[in-house]
């Protein structure tokens, strides 16, 4: 019973934060003037922008899909499977661009590349009118999103790797040299994760709001977030916002049907420690240069780009003064986020693990669908359904923007829990239910601990992703609660490049800080474990 | 002419010693069977005459040829000339059968005509020629099987591994396919390295019999004669010791 009424709750609570806003949204954008009417649907098809947009925001999409692949598939290949030295190092280092907002990336390379930046107060301001023109348009979008999202296909590919049966390449490598054996079993047998991940970067880039906006590119979430804010044009915001959640609908749709099941089948193979390397022989000097050179130009220039911009105490000051409210304001809403997200996220992972209410599949697929959907989508639609006299309560308050991250991120912490759950035999909870044990009991004192790694983890990646998040925010953060991600691009306008510099990385410092100490705090509580 | 000599070889895992001072000889053409409970260093046996992993200390040789001696490999699997089935049978999912027995041809540079000839032959001696377009999902236990058997073999290798391959199979497939593997042996003559826990199955097999104690090192080495006579032996005293407990407690 008490089972039931829980994991029933948290649907709802799913629903509310991230199904209703939606519905509300969709109810709005088909009544003008109190009665259903399509012409702004009309109004839609016809309009030559759309077109427009939907080329733009097509192309960046590809571009960056195509370019995260191409790279991280055989850089997840090179760090999982070979003996490249400082493969841990490397792994750490590629994943910082995703820990950070994107659109920090894109200021860095502005700080390098732009017009006043370092290559031309260094080296040949010729050259950086051509590089700025170069950063500001698809081509600067591609690189600063391609780098951002990277360690999306380098992880996933590393992951997708250890559930690889060992057996199968060993098979291989019986007849055929390790090129061959990737070629042929290896990358065939982890392509699921690999497209999933291409997938996941696609549905981002589509969505991405920062980075498009700050190097001027048009692209439909700026626009609906342009018309909304600057405006406060509700059809012509929807009107950008629907293809939108369309395309992440279509994909999405896509994907349920021809990947899910292989997808699904991504576990950690059986004895996994017999794992083979590849010796990369005379080449591991040159693939080392190879990474190293990658990793300075993606990850290192652009944070010393942003520390040397920013290489004077008074503008870590200012930027103290100017936001540090937002500052503590971020962390306590990441560190309610995250506790919140990782409490719903483990309930709704346990209802799509052990599927035991009839409605775990429509949780699963509303909570990926939720982080599938452009933020701009999203914080329209929360808008649409708050934005009342009666739930002012909501919308004038912080509990708009946690709703917000609940309805984006649970996606993240739900698939965490059910990954961690598929590798605690279902007996042990089975063990405790017959000795007699209640379901809160058995959550509490079998499975939650038995999960707590995952739950760590989980809690880790909400922190993050609520830290670093802007789109929703942006939208409906209400006066005097800005975050710091929303303070740095309202300052943009006309802060200081070093003002700017500076609050960037306070925000890299702010993300990663707590991060490293709770990597320590794990590092040295699995020591003491294994003693 | 020995196909197979290991000296002196020894395996560590974490410290615990998978096999110790192994060192043996196999003929050309012999079926030689590695006998033991679970955890002997059995399979660890096939895995270094395979190369996925080097000796800690020892060496061993294929036809004289040192492949792989203190901690190093001098010879990657693929160089060889080795076949192996293993526990599991690892068939690629994402391949036909065709799929499978034509990956290591297509890797060894064979032209499309002799390789189609050769995975006719394989086939037809294993008797698999319907299913050849089939994934092996679609195929039964015993199907699965002598696809292992045939993807090992159609590369013609010196040595064939075979890892407790029937262990998952009930006792009437399990008897019908040793059949199988002794018939394949005689007529393509490899030498056949085949590991096991099940007595039957290893006096079924083998020309001869190697038994592995516990702590990886050799029990014992004997024809399948021998070794039959031993365990009866065995029995015979443990029999022996029983009753006469049982005479002294009653």
């Amino acid at each position: 019973m008490a089972k039931r009424l829980v994991l029933t709750s948290v649907a709802i609570l799913l629903a509310v934060a991230g199904l209703l806003p939606i519905l509300a949204m969709l109810v709005k954008s088909v009544m003008v003037d109190d009665h259903f009417s399509l012409a702004f649907y009309q109004e839609l098809l016809a309009s030559g922008r759309e077109v427009t947009l939907m080329r733009h925001s097509m192309a960046l999409s590809t571009l960056t899909t195509l370019f995260a692949t191409v790279i991280g598939l055989p850089l997840g290949i090179l760090l999982a499977k070979t003996d490249l030295p400082l493969r841990q190092l490397f792994i750490l280092l590629f994943t910082i661009p995703l820990l950070v907002p994107p659109y920090i990336t894109a200021v860095s390379w502005f700080n390098l590349l732009g017009r006043d930046g370092l290559l031309a107060r260094y080296l040949d301001p010729s050259l950086a009118k051509t590089t700025s023109a170069w950063l500001f348009g698809l081509p600067g979008c591609t690189l600063v999103l391609s780098s951002t999202f990277l360690p999306i296909v380098m992880l996933l590919t590393i992951a997708s790797l250890k559930t690889v049966n060992p057996r199968l390449e060993e098979a291989g490598q019986l007849v055929a040299g390790w090129f061959s054996v990737l070629r042929g079993i290896t990358i065939p047998l982890i392509l699921p994760g690999v497209l999933l991940a291409a997938m996941l970067v696609f549905l981002l880039t589509f969505g991405e709001f920062g980075v498009p906006a700050f190097l001027g590119y048009d692209v439909f979430p700026v626009e609906s977030f342009t018309q909304f804010s600057a405006f406060y044009n509700f059809s012509a915001a929807t009107a950008a916002a629907i293809p939108l959640a369309v395309v992440a609908f279509l994909v999405l749709a896509a994907e349920r049907f021809f990947m899910r099941e292989k997808t699904d089948q991504l576990r950690p193979a059986p004895d996994g420690e017999q794992r083979s390397f590849i010796g990369l022989g005379p080449l591991r000097r040159w693939v080392l240069a190879l990474v190293s050179l990658l990793c300075l130009i993606i990850v290192v220039v652009p944070v010393l780009a942003l520390l040397l911009q920013s290489a004077t105490t008074s503008a870590y000051v200012e930027a103290l003064n100017r936001a540090g409210h937002s500052l503590l304001r971020s962390v306590v809403y990441a560190l309610v986020g995250a506790t919140l997200l990782t409490s719903v996220g483990f309930l709704s992972g346990y209802l799509i693990q052990t599927r035991t209410l009839p409605f775990w599949r429509s949780v699963d697929a509303l909570t990926i669908f939720l982080f599938a959907l452009p933020s701009t989508v999203t914080g329209i639609g929360l808008i649409s359904l708050w934005n009342r006299p009666w739930t002012n309560f909501i919308y004038t308050t912080p509990a708009i923007i946690i709703l917000g991250y609940l309805a984006k991120y649970t996606a993240l912490t739900s698939r965490i829990t059910v990954s961690t759950l598929a590798q605690i035999p279902s007996s042990m909870e089975e063990a405790a239910q017959v000795v007699g044990a209640g379901w809160v009991r058995r959550m509490g004192v079998i499975v939650a601990p038995l999960a707590r790694h995952g739950l760590v983890a989980g809690w880790l990646v909400g922190y993050i992703f609520c830290l670093r998040d802007m789109g929703i925010t942006m939208m409906v953060y209400p006066p005097g609660h800005e975050t710091l991600p929303v303070r740095i691009f309202t300052l943009m306008a006309n802060g200081s490049p070093q003002l700017i510099a500076a609050l960037c990385v306070i925000m890299i410092v702010a993300t990663l800080l707590p991060l490293s100490m709770l990597w320590m705090v794990f590092r040295t509580a699995m020591r003491g474990g294994a003693r | 002419m020995k196909m197979v000599t290991f000296r002196e070889v020894s395996k560590y895992y974490s410290g615990r010693a998978a096999v110790r001072d192994f060192s043996l000889e196999v003929e050309e053409g012999e079926r030689l069977v590695i006998l033991g409970p679970s955890g002997c260093g059995k399979s660890t046996l096939l895995r270094l005459v395979a190369g996925f992993i080097p000796p800690d200390s020892g060496s061993i040789a294929i036809q004289g040829d040192i492949v792989a001696a203190d901690g190093q490999i001098m010879k990657s699997p693929e160089k060889r000339g080795v076949g192996m089935v293993f526990q599991d049978l690892a068939l690629w999912p994402h391949l036909t059968v065709k799929g499978n027995l034509a990956f290591g041809l297509k890797a060894r540079g064979i032209p499309k005509k002799e390789r189609e000839q050769r995975i006719g032959e394989i086939v037809r001696l294993v008797q698999l020629e319907e299913y050849i377009r089939a994934k092996p999902a679609e195929l039964s236990g015993g199907q699965q099987q002598r696809v292992a058997l045939a993807r090992a073999l159609v590369l013609q290798p010196r040595v064939l591994l075979m890892d407790e391959p029937l262990s998952s199979l009930d006792l009437e497939l399990s008897v019908r396919l040793r059949g199988e593997v002794l018939r394949l042996q005689r007529r393509l003559g490899f030498t056949l390295l085949y590991v096991t826990h099940d007595r039957e199955e290893a006096f079924d097999i083998g020309t001869r019999v190697v038994m592995m104690k516990g702590d990886g090192r050799i029990e014992r080495i004997g024809s399948v004669e021998q070794v039959r006579a031993y365990f009866q032996a065995r029995a015979t005293a443990s029999h022996l010791i029983r009753q006469n407990l049982n005479d002294r407690s009653a």
